[in-house]
């Protein structure tokens, strides 16, 4: 065998060992990233919001996802509809993609398509 | 002279391997060969893939001496064949074996035409053939296609451009496509299920790249498909 195929063949066999890895860890720490992303790709639009907000948002009931406990620092990321987030002056829209705009911000409102298409 | 027309300049020069039956042209160039008059848009490698059948390896073989006047085997590499003329690109023979399991693979050995065998590529069945300047080419289906670059994992800017080519394949997706996909991807093992819809996070996530298809306006889609696979799928994350 080339030692170009041999190298590929071993790079591939490394890349299923490392996603079986990662699939038995899927319901553990490691875990999270998927989860975010999921609940993330749900959302149409996400905005920053002070805590205070996030936290009268969920006392009317909206849906705090889980995973964001699941970080390290904890985020509020609470779902809500868009016509609920425009009432927060202070909201500020971040892209939809896993940047640092997305990532440091402690407290998230997502708002889900239907109410953004 | 166009990537568009290195792309087809290619195509003519394979032609004997690329009309022998049961050959398809698989990767990242089909949706640019499937754009309208093969306007070959997306910025991706610049190679071609030949999907070649394990038991057609060796009547292919017998095809090979007809590619010499445009190709020659890469010393580095034998699946890999350079051109001889800068106006082409390199054509890169991979193995199919429909009996593979998805995340296997192996070196199919041989002196002329050694061919790494993804098992993804199991997933890929011949679909429409379709004519490229006057060369008959086939391509897969498009479910299976998707599938193969979902369930493929994708690290780095090559990934996120494949993810952006399944992209680029859900678009012009009809529901027939999506049924075939849906029960494709049902009787994937649960590893392997999970590795569809993280991609599909992943794509969701992806920024835009100059060349290639926007996933910003197409979200709401990959978050269509999401859910409909994790539909009656227990047990999930």
């Amino acid at each position: 065998m080339s030692p170009t195929l041999e190298r590929r063949i071993s790079e591939q066999r490394a890349r299923v060992l490392v996603r079986s890895l990662d699939y038995r860890q899927r319901r553990h720490a490691s875990g999270v990233w998927f989860r975010l992303r999921r609940v993330l790709a749900d959302a149409g639009a996400a905005f920053v919001i002070p805590e205070d907000e996030a936290r009268t948002l969920i006392a009317e009931g909206h849906r705090a996802e889980p995973v964001g406990q699941e970080l390290e620092p904890p985020k509020l990321i609470v779902m809500a509809s868009s016509a609920r987030i425009a009432q927060i002056a202070s909201a500020q829209p971040v892209p939809m993609r896993l940047g640092g705009e997305l990532l440091s911000a402690a407290c998230l409102a997502l708002t889900p398509f239907e109410e953004t298409a | 002279m166009t990537f568009r027309d290195r792309l087809l300049a290619t195509i003519r020069a394979a032609r004997p391997v690329l009309e022998h039956p049961g050959v398809l042209v698989v990767g990242s160039e089909v949706p640019n060969l499937l754009e309208p008059g093969a306007a070959a848009t997306l910025v991706v490698s610049q190679d071609l893939d030949i999907g070649v059948p394990v038991d057609g390896h060796a009547a292919v073989k017998r095809r090979l001496p007809e590619l010499r006047l445009h190709f020659r085997p890469s010393p580095d590499e034998p699946s890999v064949w350079t051109p001889r003329s800068s106006g082409m690109l390199e054509v890169n023979f991979v193995g199919m074996d429909p009996t593979l399991d998805p995340a296997d693979a192996y070196v199919l050995e041989d002196d002329q035409l050694p061919l790494l065998v993804f098992g993804a590529l199991s997933l890929v069945a011949p679909g429409a053939e379709i004519d490229i300047s006057g060369t008959r080419i086939r391509v897969p289906r498009p479910a299976g296609l998707l599938l193969e670059k979902l369930v493929t994992d994708r690290t780095g800017e090559k990934g996120d451009r494949d993810l952006l080519v399944a992209l680029g394949l859900l678009m012009t997706a009809n529901p027939a496509d999506l049924d075939e996909l849906d029960g494709a991807y049902r009787r994937l093992r649960p590893e392997l299920r999970h590795t569809v819809r993280s991609n599909l996070t992943l794509l969701s996530l992806i920024e835009a790249r100059p060349g290639m298809p926007d996933p910003r306006p197409r979200r709401d889609a990959v978050a269509a498909l999401l859910r409909r696979l994790e539909t009656g799928d227990e047990g999930l994350p």
